[in-house]
């Protein structure tokens, strides 16, 4: 196992990754921005190494600040934690070129899950379900039409190196495709870089269920089963549960065991998600699970899963990065009880979640909320305090609460007794927003999806 | 020092190559390459599809089809020598490629060089230059130890020409001795033969290690026709040299297939045999990774115009791997840019000229154009060229040169003996050397830098290659010196007389600009290929997959024991 490692990220990730490091024996060094420099949360590391301005491009972006850090250091390894440089991998590349171990996937890899039709071929090759349409980008307008045909209408014009909704356009019909193609390619060699554009059905109203899995270095791979994560506002993600209301045991035992297989086959290694869109139940038959894209790296809502399978990913992604084998066996994951998560953001959910950073006057919260003897728990992933400050540079995520119990209604009591029960001052929180998702009717039958929020806005 | 320091170069220039003044220049450079690209199918189609037409109905596919069929599915072939004989006539008649296909082709993962008759041009006779094509392609495959295989289809000397192709120095028979000298070499020859294969055509798959011979296919030291002639008999071609006699009587073959088709399929077999490449291994744990930004950048970068500059950074940073780079020697002759970087994982070295405005260390604070060689950058170069021959890194030079710098300063220098130094270390070398002619290809910066008469591997220009010793108006200028005044104005008063002289420096320069088109130049087999410059990173790739493919046949250190790492280190400031 490496003596010390660099944690090249902030904020809550930065404390998790520290905290696993600590379960290891291993010692943690940090990199902060100026505007982090001497806040509290760096206390849990060992040293920490300011890599310049408040902006995210002048430090926590800085690759080669980054490893020279490392090295000064002594660092054997760097975890990118997730956003940032969690998932360059060109970042990879430059910490394996200068003999440091990347925490994560081989850099190939990374760059092959980083675009869509690449990963879509990989993921088909490897045996998983993947929307109809093309198989990689388009060569012409002809072809775009004719597979749009195939695979019938409404369809997604998608920019290959594209992301966050940018470079998509919907198309009705083969006229509206002959039209928007060339505008679609023109877009995405302007925005992206490259014209590479494909196309695949487009599912309104679907589910967003992702698998968790984790593989080591010589191909065995498990999975912790999946999360449920449709509780979304303009594709980011507010609230995660597992296991998913809409997946019987057969169905989970299935998706499960084809995401572990599929992320040994394309070569994964370490902890990883694939996520799958699950269209709508119809009158006939079941919703139809198909692969959307991998994450490459731990997830913020990994807790969830940690919760009902009792295995800490953190210090597994440590373990296999160093070399060691997963010694669980799929028969070893035991899934119990129910986990949600609610992500707290400095967000005004009622002013269009804008932003809201500012000094911390109150930050507290009950863990025992959920009450004593009936089984239920709840976990705070974060790393603030009151007194701490909550700077305007970065994510706004300031911590999130998961609670576990044996069913799920008594998940959603433990959740929402903890979120009635957390005070913060000074800046907006979307605790008000994630109550009245657990109170809604949608969110409690377990009956929704990723086209609107449950319960939000509420009913004035 | 085992770790070799890559770090990120170049930035994105989307914005910049969107801009009017980009779009344009990438415009000027496309123009060009669909000029190319058009040039390119023409001598594809060989003599045209009525020629095509004939071998079909015989029975068998034409070169191009094989070529088609040998390769690994989802690979592309890559060709060299394309434009030999280019615009040249023979009589009425021209010979597209020479009528001979060479390519770098991947068979059963494994690269290697196919020289193929062309059987839609005069039915795969030898043109001239087309044993020198041949034998340039068996060069390539000795330096890097890869497989030949030979699909022969020739019916021998054009003969109407023999006086150019069969006497020479590097005349037809060369081909055998270079056969003889790749077979001594333990480079494995396979030979598939599919059509008439007389007199030097019936040699050439002889040597090879395994010859397959098609129902179709016949060799013979002299055909039946000429026997007819000679000896009064009635006979066939294949009658006397089809597989019947040689594959069960004489032992001249190996195997007897039906016909193309299997033929193809049972090389491809034999080329299974031959091992796997040894890349992933000297790879060192790495993967391949693409450059941060597109190859296809690069036809916005570098201006047509010659006189236009632009950053040699940008350049490398869109044909290394993830655009990480190492610059050796970074303070020093900064108009030469040289360091390591991975292509598809593998560790190569860069060499290229700065251009624009660089440090002149001879005079403290001053500035001097970059894209000329001077006393730093020649012993910079000179340097980190004879380091990667002793570590084994094959070297890419990219040229875009005018030359040696001139002068008092630069005799007073010693330039004729830094130069003489650095072609020393380039003619010595062992390991592979690659050469782009970027743009400009000048003088003796051309010489110095690995240039064809220094036996690169492979030399590649592109679509704005300028080969020259000097540009077209400056030798006018030289030709004309008595003629001139210290100005460069014509130093006479005779209307007539100065009206005849400047046509005559005009004419001058026109020719030698003619004499600069790289299809000239490509024709006369003074450079190997011309590719798109956004094509240059899967070329690289090719260079450093060929380079690496053969196991235990050239040194190639691990980094911890690299010369380099003594350079940089003794180069570098103390603390």
């Amino acid at each position: 196992m490496f003596h010390r490692l660099l944690i090249a990220n902030r904020g809550e990730v930065a404390v998790r990754i520290a905290r696993a490091c600590r379960a290891l024996d291993v010692t943690p060094i940090g990199v902060v921005s100026e505007a982090d420099a001497g806040a509290a949360w760096t206390d849990v590391m060992e040293a920490c190494v300011t890599l310049g301005p408040s902006a995210p491009a002048e430090s926590y972006l800085q690759m080669e600040r980054i490893v020279a850090a490392a090295k000064q250091n002594r660092c054997g390894a760097i975890h990118p934690g997730w956003g940032f440089l969690a998932e360059n991998a060109v970042f990879a590349a430059l910490c394996a070129q200068h003999g440091i171990v990347f925490v994560g996937p081989s850099p190939a890899l990374m760059a092959r899950m980083g675009l869509k039709s690449p990963a879509k071929a990989a993921m088909r090759a490897a045996g998983l379900p993947v929307i109809p349409g093309s198989d990689g980008p388009l060569a012409s307008t002809d072809e775009a039409v004719r597979v749009a045909e195939d695979a019938g209408f409404p369809v997604l014009l998608k920019a290959d190196a594209g992301g966050g909704g940018r470079g998509m356009r919907l198309c009705h019909s083969s006229e509206e495709v002959r039209e928007a193609f060339p505008l679609a390619q023109a877009e995405a060699l302007s925005s992206f870089g490259s014209a590479s554009v494909y196309l695949e059905k487009y599912l309104t109203g679907g589910r967003h269920i992702e698998v968790q899995v984790l593989v080591d270095g010589f191909g065995h791979a498990i999975h912790l089963g999946e999360r449920e994560c449709s509780v979304q506002r303009r594709h980011q993600k507010l609230m995660e549960e597992s296991p998913s209301p809409a997946l019987t045991p057969d169905e989970r035992a299935e998706l499960g065991a084809m995401a572990a297989a599929a992320s040994s086959a394309v070569g994964y290694v370490g902890a990883g998600t694939i996520e799958f869109l699950r269209s709508p139940d119809t009158e006939s038959e079941r919703g139809k699970l198909y692969f959307m894209e991998m994450n490459t790296r731990l997830q913020v809502e990994h807790p969830v899963s940690e919760a009902v399978s009792g295995i800490d990913l953190a210090a597994w992604q440590l373990r296999i990065a160093a070399g060691e084998r997963l010694t669980l066996s799929q028969d070893d994951v035991k899934l119990t009880g129910h986990a949600i998560e609610a992500r707290i953001n400095a967000e005004d959910p009622e002013l269009d979640f804008r932003p809201s950073p500012g000094k911390l006057h109150a930050f507290e919260f009950d863990l025992t909320a959920a009450g004593a003897g009936n089984g239920a728990s709840l976990r705070l992933d974060s790393h603030l305090a009151t007194g701490e400050t909550v700077p305007p540079y970065y994510d706004s995520l300031i911590g999130k609460l998961i609670a576990h119990a044996p069913t799920r209604e008594a998940a959603i009591a433990a959740l929402d007794a903890g979120l009635a029960a957390a005070k913060i001052d000074g800046v907006a929180s979307t605790i008000p927003l994630a109550r009245a998702v657990l109170a809604s009717d949608a969110f409690q039958s377990g009956n929704y999806d990723t086209s609107s929020i449950p319960g939000w806005p509420p009913a004035s | 020092m085992a770790h070799v320091p890559l770090t990120p170069l170049g930035r994105d220039l989307a914005a910049e190559l969107e801009s009017p003044s980009g779009q344009k220049a990438t415009a000027a450079q496309m123009a060009l390459e669909a000029k190319l690209e058009e040039r390119r199918l023409k001598v594809e189609a060989g003599w045209g599809e009525k020629y095509k037409e004939r071998v079909h109905q015989k029975g068998k596919l034409t070169s191009r089809e094989r070529l088609e069929l040998l390769k690994d599915e989802g690979t592309r072939l890559f060709e060299v020598g394309t434009f030999v004989n280019y615009g040249e006539h023979f009589g009425k008649l021209e010979s597209p490629g020479a009528g001979v296909v060479t390519v770098f082709a991947k068979v059963n993962g494994l690269w290697t060089i196919v020289i193929a008759n062309d059987n839609t041009v005069a039915s795969g006779s030898w043109w001239p230059r087309s044993p020198e094509k041949i034998e340039r392609a068996q060069e390539i495959a000795l330096k890097l130890k890869l497989p030949v295989v030979y699909l022969v289809d020739c019916s021998g000397l054009y003969l109407p020409e023999q006086g150019r192709s069969f006497p020479g120095r590097s005349g037809a028979g060369h081909i055998f001795k270079k056969n003889s000298q790749l077979s001594a070499a333990g480079v494995p020859q396979i030979a598939g033969v599919f059509g008439d294969c007389i007199a030097g055509g019936g040699y050439m798959p002889i040597i090879s290690d395994r010859v397959y011979m098609t129902e179709q296919a016949y060799m013979v030291i002299a055909g039946a026709a000429l026997i007819k002639g000679a000896k009064s008999q009635h006979l066939s071609s294949l009658g006397i040299g089809g597989p019947e006699v040689h594959v069960h009587q004489s032992g001249c073959a190996d195997v007897r297939v039906p016909n193309d088709e299997v033929a193809l399929l049972r090389i491809r077999d034999e080329i299974k045999l031959c091992g796997s490449s040894s890349a992933p291994f000297y790879r060192g744990g790495a993967d391949p990774l693409a450059p941060s930004f597109p190859a296809s950048d690069l036809a916005g970068i570098v201006p047509a115009d010659h006189r236009m500059t632009y950053a040699a950074e940008e350049v490398l940073a869109r044909l290394v791997d993830g655009s990480l780079f190492w610059e050796i020697l970074p303070e020093r002759g900064r108009e030469m840019l040289v360091g390591v970087g991975r292509v598809n994982g593998l560790y190569m070295g860069f060499v290229i000229n700065r251009q624009g405005i660089v440090d002149d260390p001879e005079h403290h604070g001053q500035k001097k154009p970059a894209g000329i060689l001077y006393k730093e950058g020649i012993a910079k170069t000179a340097a980190f060229s004879r380091a990667c021959d002793a570590d084994g890194i094959p070297i890419v030079w990219l040229q875009d040169v005018s030359g040696f710098d001139i002068g008092v300063e630069a005799e007073r220098l010693g330039l004729l003996g830094y130069g003489s130094s650095l072609i020393y270390t380039n003619s010595t070398n062992d390991v592979p050397m690659f050469t782009v002619l970027l743009r400009k290809a000048s003088g003796a910066g051309y010489y110095a830098m690995a240039g064809h008469p220094y036996e690169p591997v492979v030399q590649l220009s592109t679509p704005i290659t300028r080969q020259a010793v000097m540009e077209g108006r400056t030798l006018a200028i030289a030709a004309f010196n008595t003629k001139l005044d210290d100005d460069f104005n014509i130093a006479s008063d005779d209307p007539e007389e100065c009206a005849k002289i400047e046509a005559g420096m005009r004419a001058t320069e026109a020719r030698i600009e003619a004499d600069m088109d790289p299809y000239k130049a490509a024709a006369q087999m003074d450079t190997d290929e011309i590719v798109p410059l956004g094509d240059l990173r899967a070329w690289c790739e090719v260079f450093a997959e060929t380079s690496y493919q053969a196991l235990g046949t050239r040194r190639i250190k691990n980094p911890r024991i690299w010369s380099l790492h003594d350079v940089a280190a003794l180069s570098a400031p103390r603390g």
